[in-house]
């Protein structure tokens, strides 16, 4: 593998965490196994649990060029790989009108007249590369055919020229929501990862690294609510994107503590329930439920005592 | 690793293959491979990066990676599974006579002796040095292992009278699955998608690729409507009360994974999807979902696992038009009330919920009872008539 070398998966995982990533051993290892054998590294996990913000952070690491296709429906070859710029082309061939001989079809065919789009960005980069295929799920069965010799081969054909290999071999991370099965040969050929909701102590030590400013108590009770609202039957259920949103929500609005107005709770809640379902399933009374919960389930079933003193 | 100091790593990785293979991972010789370099660079004497490792390399889905801590365990540590059922892809013996036969002179032999037929996978890493000779040890895992609930209580799913199919009826079946399944309309979509010769010119791309000709539009592109397949889940219940029904249920569960890509699942009190094991065409298929639910307990939670399905398992592919075809008599031993609330949750998704009973009337469970209004239809289903009656229905 180009680029830094990282010697074992625990140097890579004290990187990942310089970098603002908190990934867990088993994350590091397969990030770096993905490295070792040169294989394409397939995330799989909600939105919102840092699948994309991986791939970010690995590039940071490496020092490499990071390039994104971010996949939607109908993406084809000429967005994705590459695609000729027929303007130019065009514009050679006029220009060249009136002396015969001059251009030869070999000229408007070459390297210069094509125009680079991520895949082949990927491939042509001199120097390490990640390559982050974001949402695969998104693109049709046929373009993740395609996928699959420049998976395999880290290569790209091209007709007019031939086949074009990579100089470096990219990193490559897929991500997937999972909205559609992806094909069995594409899977084989990545290595895999799920990635779950973050546990409490993970999810605490992300928001802390991730805004140092804020108040400790104001992170430890603001994750202990997103984790309970995590167990609501949400049609969006918030990720660790939505939990910094919303605790950076808190922090700029001066709190230190969750307020303990529900009004004003409330108000904040735009950064974690992101639709109008779930936004009217949660009232002032199930939201101090779930502030509660902390009270009673954490401290006071022990020792009444600290809460009447806090 | 705890590995056994004479066993060859290649021959204990080859057995665990094998396991993984039973359970629906796919794991070939490019995944051995990848796991032998894995664990050579990891250096293999520390287990909790190689087991990370190799997770990474033989899973393949969400539903492989849940079943991992389970399998590795139950391959490398068998004594840590000490006291708690233990599940293996094998607890059918054989319906052949001669061997059925041979099997019941063994028993009478040695009563301790527990019934071996062709073994499929080992079991435990310590196995997989005894596969060839076909003898396993009274105290051994494995001898345990089987779905180790009693024997005729396993049996009981497969060992009915209605059950034996003759191939016309299988083919019947087929033919049927194949009817219903083009009668799911497919959803339209909003958007358009490429397609030669289509219906609508695709202007965008028609001036893009004319340029190549020097904007002449020499090349028109085409679109049509793009339209999504029928989604189909079918969650079948294979509890003590449904045993008699369970066969038929998987069995028609099976003809509508093949014909229309159905995910299905099986429950009593957990929810496994057994999607993988129904695409196959095996007829070990019966044994592998009698391993995969052999853990669970008794009763029958329908609302904990209608949950679960759809907050965890089909989550994201829960849409408007998706089928869900729930087979069950609908006794729960959760609180009545708590299916309606489970059923009304997956009609939040746009989901359409057709219940399959074996009934001839419909079912007299409480807990059905509250929770009709959220069902859209329900059919009696306890033979291959039935199902043939309903199909101008299902649609």
């Amino acid at each position: 593998m180009q680029g830094p070398a990282t010697p074992t998966p625990s140097a890579l995982r004290e990187a990942l965490q310089r970098a603002g990533y908190l990934a867990d051993e088993d994350l590091a290892t397969t990030v770096w196994l993905a490295g070792e054998l040169q294989r394409p590294l397939l995330l799989e996990g909600d939105a919102g649990v840092g699948k994309t913000a991986l791939a970010q952070a690995l590039a940071q690491v490496q020092g490499a060029v990071l390039v994104r296709l971010q996949c939607f429906e109908g993406l084809d070859l000429a967005q994705a790989a590459y695609e000729w710029n027929y303007g130019r082309q065009l514009m050679a061939i006029r220009l060249h009108d009136g002396q015969p001989g001059s251009v030869k079809e070999s000229d408007v065919f070459s390297r210069d007249y094509l125009l680079e789009r991520p895949l082949l960005k990927a491939i042509s980069q001199d120097g390490p590369c990640v390559l982050l295929i974001d949402e695969i799920d998104r693109a049709d069965e046929a373009f993740e055919a395609f996928l699959l010799e420049v998976l395999a081969e880290y290569q790209i054909t091209v007709p007019e020229i031939g086949t074009l290999r990579a100089h470096h071999i990219p990193r490559v991370i897929l991500t997937s929501n999972g909205t559609r099965e992806l094909s069995d040969a594409l899977r084989r050929r990545c290595l895999y990862h799920h990635l779950d909701y973050p546990t409490l102590e993970r999810e605490i030590a992300i928001v802390k690294t991730a805004l140092p400013e804020a108040d400790t108590r104001l992170v430890e009770d603001a994750v202990q609510f997103v984790q309970r609202l995590r167990h609501e039957d949400l049609s969006k259920t918030p990720g660790i994107a939505e939990t910094l949103d919303w605790v950076r929500a808190l922090h700029r609005m001066n709190h230190h503590t969750l307020p303990e107005d529900m009004a004003v709770l409330l108000t904040t809640l735009g950064c974690l329930l992101k639709t109008r379902e779930d936004r009217f399933a949660l009232g002032a009374e199930r939201a101090r439920q779930l502030v509660e919960g902390r009270r009673t389930v954490g401290v006071a079933e022990k020792a009444p005592a600290n809460v009447v003193a806090s | 690793m705890n590995l056994q100091p004479a066993l060859a790593p290649t021959e204990a990785l080859a057995g665990f293959a094998a396991l993984l293979r039973d359970h629906g991972l796919t794991v070939g010789v490019a995944e051995q491979q990848a796991m032998l370099q894995a664990a050579l660079r990891l250096g293999g004497l520390r287990e909790a990066p190689v087991r990370a490792a190799w997770r990474a390399i033989a899973c393949h889905s969400a539903r492989e990676w849940r079943l991992w801590p389970d399998l590795f365990d139950r391959y490398w540590h068998p004594e840590r599974l000490r006291g708690t059922v233990r599940v293996s892809g094998q607890t059918r013996p054989t319906r052949d006579l001669r061997q059925a036969v041979q099997q019941m002179r063994e028993q009478m032999g040695s009563a301790q002796q527990p019934p071996t037929s062709a073994k499929s996978a080992p079991q435990t890493a310590a196995d997989a040095s005894h596969t060839g000779q076909g003898d396993s040890d009274a105290g051994s895992p494995r001898a345990m292992g089987g779905a180790s609930r009693h024997a005729p209580q396993v049996e009981a799913l497969h060992r009915r009278d209605g059950q034996m199919w003759l191939p016309q009826e299988l083919g019947e079946l087929q033919r049927l699955a194949r009817q219903i399944t083009a009668q799911l309309r497919p959803l339209p979509m909003r958007r358009w998608q490429p397609r030669q010769p289509g219906k609508r010119l695709d202007l965008r791309r028609t001036l893009r690729r004319s340029v190549a000709w020097g904007g002449e539009p020499l090349a028109p592109a085409w679109q049509v409507r793009r339209e999504e397949p029928p989604r189909l889940f079918i969650l079948a219940d294979v509890s003590r009360s449904m045993e008699a029904h369970a066969a038929l249920f998987l069995r028609v569960a099976r003809a509508f994974a093949q014909a229309a890509q159905a995910r299905v699942f099986v429950f009593h009190t957990r929810l496994a999807e057994v999607t993988p094991l129904m695409q196959r065409d095996s007829a070990t298929v019966q044994e592998k979902i009698n391993a995969v639910t052999a853990g669970f307990g008794a009763g029958t939670r329908i609302a904990a696992s209608l949950q679960d399905f759809a907050r965890v398992h089909a989550r994201a592919q829960l849409r408007r038009g998706a089928h869900v075809w729930v087979m069950s008599d609908g006794f729960d031993t959760d609180a009545p009330d708590q299916l309606a609330e489970a059923l009304r949750s997956l009609r939040g998704h746009g989901a359409r919920i057709t219940w399959f009973h074996p009934t001839r009337t419909l079912p007299a469970a409480a807990a059905l009872q509250g929770a009709r209004s959220h069902i859209q239809r329900f059919v009696p289903l306890a033979s291959l008539a039935d199902l043939a009656a309903a199909r101008h229905l299902l649609h």
